[in-house]
């Protein structure tokens, strides 16, 4: 019944019947459209939504928007000719196409070379030569400028706001942390959330931000009062799998007798796992606790399981052999979280341990659609409908293989789900979309303008940027992200019980800022922020490009200003900025002065001014600022 | 100020004014020509700050008990027996002394010592407490009711705070009070509810934030106004246009005519319309923040450059502008963060603790120096205290644990509640962990109706602020919930606001 109400809502907003003869279809072109299970209403959304249906240019740029971290104009009108379907197919299938450690590493090593070329004898090695955190941002930055697997830096982004380490913590300075963590993501995203899982809590970035790195296993010996810590077991329970509270297939929670709320787990449970999390250390350590040698490249290599903390015979190699305390560095015995018990094994055998711990969680029926939800909140809505979450959590539960967690299933269960499709989604769902996170609306922007230099090569350290908008990869505050899930802003959201995640950045303040770094970015045009890898570097001003909008400087004429802003309204706002909202921004431009040559060209300042002043109010109009 | 510059004041404001704007110069002006800054006696100005220590502070590593007697006070054995390796000191000689804190007894619990310290990095902070203008509450957390027995809290027979222990929750339950709920308004949005009313001009919020958004200010009627450090006219608002644009003037009224009638549209999204709201009340504030800036005085308090300092200084000047603001009631919001110290705690609390004593103590002074110390009172909370005993290197989450009320109208002096025992056995009626976990005796609930009754939130109102008061403390005259205020200058209110009592 309900696909039924669904299915004919559908028909509804694409003002048109299923007659192949119609040629408008969601206000689109069609090409081939073949309808075969129109009669069945389970499918027939599907098929409507997947066969040979071709997107509008709004709509292009509207899935452009969810799938990628901004549109271009190019994509835009590619993915109209192309599908969307078959746009996911290409992207799927393509390897991780940049290395951001390479690419850092590299960058580390001509650092190297040129300070060694000015100075010969001065014994430069990566070893000795500093590399700051925003090499990674000049990296980042470079993939994202010279990537074609565009849905891959779009999912890894949110994953590295759901699966959160930072550079807020003791390797704030470790470009390679940073980067080798963030490979581990771009190599994950279509992979399977067990496997993701696993490279997460074995990179060493994650263990030392949430310190399991040299975690022990209980000491009460003698005056010893020292127990696992518990920090990662609770944070891998109620942040990156099931949550703090039991939840059905569709995302709702469940409730007990009385109508309250079911903990996930108690207190005891983080007990017992945070002994799982036991015996784990760098993968150059000698024993359990080493701290030595530790260097840049240490946090990206997998980390060493250790069943025995025999470090006094490393730090106390002196002594006679026999007082040396040699205790467990594992936790041994078994452990029960989860209702689910690990078996007690030999201490040599703890590693499998952390196996199983994963696996129960993994197995955990919250995790589907807690996943599912985030993803969904990332990509396309902060205000998922059950049902939405409960198809795609039907999808990681089982690809349809029978294998469970298979996120590329995932990815594109939600970019095509009818909620995400649909034109008309946000009629029915006044709370639909997403207020575009600060970060995204400065790589829409970069997209959108088509940013773009004779080298290739640019260098965009991102430092004053983050100081502006408070957001870059890899830099939250903390493990609950920029913002959370289920952040609640006051007024008609909380009226209405709805959640804003994003809102939880929005403040008069970051208002102001926001409008000041499009001022930077659009009105001083200074998008990009080039700073020298080495002190005397001869600047390379090409790796610092600008917006070019010489071409459109003809759209500056009165009588072709809308057309400008048409253009604009459609790449970075997927047209949706409303009628009035265009009146209003086209009224400025109009009242700023242009002045023509004898040819009817306008004067290029003239021109340049007005049509930055009109990308700028774009960028601030509230129709922007929400997707939806 | 005489009246000339009262002139050059107006003629100042003048410039760019709107009627709001207007408004402001003159009521700054008619308030401000005999008292410009300073308190006048009798002035109706209170402020209540709020520092938020997130993550999670290790407070029993903050205050710790420093008895040495065996069969007596012992609390320094017990203390080092169970910290161990986190213990901050060997010998109690290490921690700062504070004088006869008269620590006694709340809600049946004893209080387990009579010696104490504070961390030998907070100078400042015993300073204040021992000039009797800073006082600890002991063994303070969320409850919903109080819980007398671990087995009270094991076998569920009263009502348990959600998600205690997950950072998250209680960070926001510190900030709402209402432990039971995840919609809850924050306790200084709902006081501001109340009180918003005395105050002259609305243009800015009485709710002002160092910390972009929170919690603890939202209310039904009242949001923050978020704010840099960084206190200055020119760093208000939008940006000029390059002045070899032309016309800068010109250009930026209508950009700002524009933003202004963009969000100022009807939507019917939600979203658009939370956005749109926050937007417009944004840019219907800059003006008048950045005029009433041009008038902060010169203030002499030196404070450090760490960013707590910057923050409470940054306070002092908005403080100081406050009849410009037209305002008698301000509430301010801080975030200090980096507890959550699972590890290398006692290098972390060695970096971080300076910093809060020494910011507290300069924020007090500069309160004397604007002569308004008895006018504001600062508080600290954070999302819990940690595990007593180590994981290695550090500590985990835990539930109750102790903090700090400072000001000129508080009982300094003395450490309120009642602290617990260093002692994990059955014996000791509030821990329910093998890491050392205390169910708090003393409830935020409680603190915060202190601190309402104060500011003038009248007895009747406290169930608007407190939903779960009642399970606590009712009022009486001269009954006060925990005693750190006094009430000498500050009266109860009898001025009673049409809003219900809130449930959850």
């Amino acid at each position: 019944m309900k696909n039924n109400l669904l299915l004919a809502t559908l028909l509804l907003c694409f003002q048109t019947s299923i007659a192949q003869s119609t040629k408008v279809f969601g206000k689109g072109n069609i090409k081939g459209v073949t309808v075969n299970a129109s009669s069945n209403a389970s499918n027939g959304i599907k098929t409507l939504m997947s066969t040979g249906y071709m997107p509008n240019p709004k709509a292009s740029s509207r899935f452009l928007s969810q799938a990628t971290l901004g549109p271009k104009l190019s994509e835009i009108q590619g993915i109209q000719n192309q599908g969307i379907e078959s746009w996911l197919d290409s992207q799927f299938a393509m390897n991780p196409s940049f290395n951001l450690q390479n690419y850092v590493q590299n960058m580390h090593q001509s650092m190297v070379d040129s300070l060694y070329l000015k100075n010969p004898t001065g014994n430069y090695t990566l070893s000795n030569v500093f590399i700051d955190d925003w090499a990674f941002d000049v990296a980042w930055f470079q993939a994202n400028m010279v990537s074609s697997d565009r849905l891959r830096w779009r999912v890894s982004l949110a994953l590295s706001e759901i699966f959160v380490t930072s550079r807020i913590s003791a390797f704030d300075n470790n470009p390679y942390a940073l980067a080798s963590y963030y490979d581990m993501l771009n190599k994950n995203a279509f992979g399977n959330y067990r496997s993701l899982i696993d490279s997460v809590t074995y990179h060493p970035a994650m263990a030392v931000y949430l310190t399991y790195l040299n975690n022990h296993a209980t000491d009460t010996l003698g005056t010893k009062r020292v127990f696992p810590d518990e920090n990662y077991a609770r944070e891998i329970m109620q942040l990156f799998s099931i949550g703090l509270f039991e939840i059905n297939n569709n995302g709702t929670e469940k409730k007990d007798i009385n109508g309250k709320s079911i903990p996930t787990y108690d207190n005891d449970d983080i007990g017992n796992l945070a002994k799982v999390f036991t015996g784990l250390s760098w993968s150059h350590s000698r024993y359990l606790g080493d701290n030595n040698n530790v260097n840049d490249w240490s946090y990206t290599k997998r980390l060493k399981f250790f069943p025995v903390d025999s470090s006094e015979k490393y730090t106390r190699w002196w002594a006679n052999p026999t007082t040396w305390r040699i205790v467990n560095g594992h936790e041994p015995g078994s452990k029960t979280f989860l209702n689910q018990t690990i078996p007690a094994r030999p201490l040599a055998d703890g590693e499998l341990d952390i196996r199983d711990a994963l696996d129960i969680i993994f197995n955990h029926p919250n995790v589907g659609p807690f996943i599912a939800k985030r993803l969904i909140q990332h990509l396309v809505s902060s205000n998922p409908s059950p049902e939405f979450i409960d198809r795609v959590a039907a999808i990681f539960n089982n690809n349809g293989a029978g294998a469970r967690g298979d996120l590329r299933a995932v990815v594109r269960a939600i970019l095509l789900d009818p909620e995400a499709r649909d034109c008309c989604a946000e009629k029915e769902n006044t709370a639909y979309g997403h207020l575009r996170e600060p970060f995204l609306r400065y790589m829409n922007l970069i997209n959108g303008m088509g940013l773009t230099n004779q080298s290739g090569i640019y260098r965009n350290v991102m430092v004053d940027l983050y100081d502006r908008i408070e957001q870059k990869p890899l830099y939250s505050p903390s493990v609950f992200n920029f913002y959370q899930p289920g952040y609640v802003p006051g007024g008609p959201l909380q009226a209405a019980g709805k959640v804003g995640p994003e809102f939880q950045m929005l403040n008069s303040l970051s208002f102001s800022n926001y409008m000041n770094a499009l001022h930077k970015w659009i009105i001083s045009n200074d998008p990009v922020e080039y700073w020298s890898i080495f002190s005397g570097e001869f600047y390379k001003s090409d790796q610092e490009p600008r917006f070019d909008i010489t071409a459109d400087y003809i759209l500056a004429k009165d009588n072709r200003i809308k057309e400008f802003l048409d253009k604009y309204n459609l790449i970075l706002a997927q047209g949706r900025i409303k009628s009035e909202n265009m009146s209003i921004i086209q009224n400025v431009l109009l009242s700023m002065p242009i002045t023509f040559d004898v040819n009817g060209v306008p004067d290029p300042t003239l021109a340049d001014r007005r049509l930055r002043m009109g990308i700028f109010l774009i960028m601030i109009a509230p129709d922007y600022l929400i997707n939806k | 100020m005489n009246r000339r510059n009262f002139i050059k004041n107006m003629g100042c404001g003048a410039m760019g004014s709107t009627t709001l704007l207007s408004s402001l110069t003159s009521l700054g002006a008619l308030n401000g020509l005999t008292t410009f800054n300073k308190n006048a006696p009798g002035e109706d100005y209170k402020a209540i700050v709020c520092i938020l220590f997130s993550g999670g502070i290790d407070s029993f590593n903050m205050l710790m008990p420093t008895g040495t007697t065996v069969n007596g006070d012992n609390g320094f054995s017990e203390y080092l027996a169970l910290r161990t390796d986190l213990a901050v000191a060997q010998t109690p000689a290490s921690f700062l002394a504070l004088n006869n804190p008269q620590c006694s007894s709340f809600r049946g619990q004893t209080c387990a010592y009579t010696a104490f310290g504070v961390h030998p990095q907070m100078g400042g902070v015993r300073d204040l407490f021992n000039a009797g203008k800073l006082s600890f509450t002991s063994n303070i957390g969320t409850l919903i009711e109080p819980i007398l027995t671990p087995n009270e809290y094991r076998n569920s027979l009263k009502k348990i705070p959600l998600g205690i222990y997950s950072h998250s929750d209680q960070i926001m339950q510190w900030q709402t009070s209402v432990p039971q709920s995840r919609d809850a308004l924050g306790v200084g949005g709902r006081m501001a509810d109340l009180l918003n009313a005395n105050n002259a001009n609305n243009g800015i919020s009485m709710n002002i934030s160092l910390a972009g958004k929170n919690i603890f200010q939202r209310g039904q009627s009242v949001s923050e106004y978020s704010i840099s450090d960084n206190v200055d006219p020119n760093n208000v608002g939008l940006q000029s246009f390059p002045s070899w644009w032309g016309n800068q003037g010109l250009l930026q009224e209508m950009r700002t005519n524009a933003i202004d009638s963009l969000v100022g549209q009807t939507y019917s999204n939600l979203l658009q319309k939370t956005y749109s709201a926050t937007a417009k009340e944004s840019m219907a504030s800059f003006e008048l923040f950045k005029e009433a800036l041009k008038r902060v005085p010169t203030i002499t308090t030196p404070f450090p450059n760490t960013s707590l300092a910057s923050d409470l200084a940054a306070i002092t000047k908005v403080m100081s502008v406050r009849q410009q603001l037209g305002t008698k009631r301000q509430i301010f919001f801080v975030n200090y963060g980096g507890w959550d110290m699972h590890d290398g705690l006692l290098g972390g609390l060695n970096s971080k603790l300076p910093v809060v004593s020494q910011a507290m103590k300069a924020f007090y002074d500069s309160t004397v120096e604007l002569g308004i110390s008895e006018n504001v009172t600062t508080f600290t909370i954070s999302d819990f205290a940690r595990t007593l005993t180590s994981n290695g290197n550090g500590s985990d989450h835990a539930w109750g644990g102790n903090n700090m009320i400072m000001g000129g109208a508080v009982n300094g002096g003395r450490i309120f509640g009642a602290y617990p025992k260093m002692d994990l056995s059955n014996l000791n009626s509030r821990n329910i962990s093998y890491r050392g976990n205390f169910i708090p005796t003393v409830s935020t609930d409680e603190m915060y109706a202190e601190l309402a009754l104060w500011y003038g939130v009248s007895p009747s109102d406290l169930c608007y602020v407190l939903p779960n008061l009642g399970n606590f403390y009712s009022y009486s005259a001269n009954n006060y919930p925990i005693g750190f205020m006094n009430f000498n200058q500050s009266p109860i209110s009898t001025v009673n606001h049409p809003l219900d009592c809130l449930t959850y």
